[in-house]
């Protein structure tokens, strides 16, 4: 019997087709694929080594100079004056001019 | 690994870790049992996967090739995990092209069967299935070709049968 050369032996071989995964692969492996609120509780968030070291520095530095230097007093901002009401204001009723002469005279 | 990583990695090789489990053990159960296994390998230790000694798929398969062995072993005896005992014979007599080639593939010695798989069907370098299976290019070559030279010979029915149907549908077979 003749046996198969490779191009008949591939061709026959490729007959052969499998299936692709099972969705209920997927349910197993990934069961909480769905539960985004999950993900809050247990989820992580991975941030480059750089970033993290830049946070770090920059938190550090906002706690130090919040504790250790000293507050800078602002100066006072003069207090408005108060407003006046012309209301306070009234108009002279009786007006009494006198005359004083020249002469050491009193009255 | 993140769990998107992880997420992303098991939808780039479901397909591949579960199409060589169910050639490997002929059960879609299995086959289901393995791949489920392999994924949770990576998830829980994913630390064993080096980069720098090959793909995460080469890693994959050779978790799932060491399970789908491990459940050989189980129910053979390990020395016939060799590929130097003799092949047995099949009868393809009835069968459809399609499932005489599972029962030749099944029939080869299982360190015969897995590098014939990886190479024909999923198409991986010989360097990838050495890392995949654990064994050096050359045994993996001379593997291979130990797997086609026994498929030719197995299969070589299915030539003169399939000769004989295409010449029926050709010329000669106008009623």
């Amino acid at each position: 019997m003749e046996p198969l050369d490779d191009r008949e032996l591939d061709k026959l071989l490729q007959q052969w087709q499998a299936p692709g995964a099972p969705p209920s692969l997927r349910a197993k492996v990934l069961p909480e694929q769905s539960q985004w609120w999950r993900w809050l509780a247990t989820g992580t968030i991975r941030v480059p080594v750089p970033v993290g070291i830049a946070m770090l520095l920059a938190a550090a530095a906002l706690l130090y100079f919040r504790t250790y230097l000293p507050t800078v007093e602002r100066p006072t901002v003069a207090q408005p004056a108060r407003s006046v009401s012309l209301a306070d204001f009234q108009p002279v009723k009786q007006l009494e001019p006198r005359i004083i002469g020249k002469t050491n005279e009193t009255n | 690994m993140t769990d998107a990583e992880f997420r992303s990695a098991f939808e780039q090789n479901e397909d591949v870790v579960y199409r060589f489990a169910w050639r490997m053990c002929g059960s879609a159960a299995v086959a289901e049992d393995i791949a489920q296994e392999v994924f949770l390998t990576l998830l829980r230790q994913p630390g064993r996967f080096d980069s720098a000694r090959g793909t995460l798929r080469s890693f994959l398969l050779a978790v799932a090739r060491n399970l789908a062995l491990k459940r050989w072993r189980d129910d053979s005896r390990l020395d016939e995990l060799e590929d130097q005992f003799a092949m047995p014979a099949i009868d393809l007599e009835g069968r459809e092209n399609a499932e005489a080639v599972s029962a030749a593939v099944a029939s080869l010695p299982p360190l015969q069967r897995e590098v014939l798989i990886l190479a024909q069907y999923e198409e991986l370098s010989l360097e990838e299935i050495a890392r995949a299976v654990d064994a050096e290019v050359g045994t993996v070559k001379s593997r291979l070709h130990r797997a086609r030279e026994n498929l030719r010979r197995m299969l070589a029915p299915l030539k003169s049968r399939n000769m004989g149907r295409s010449i029926s549908h050709g010329t000669f077979g106008r009623s």
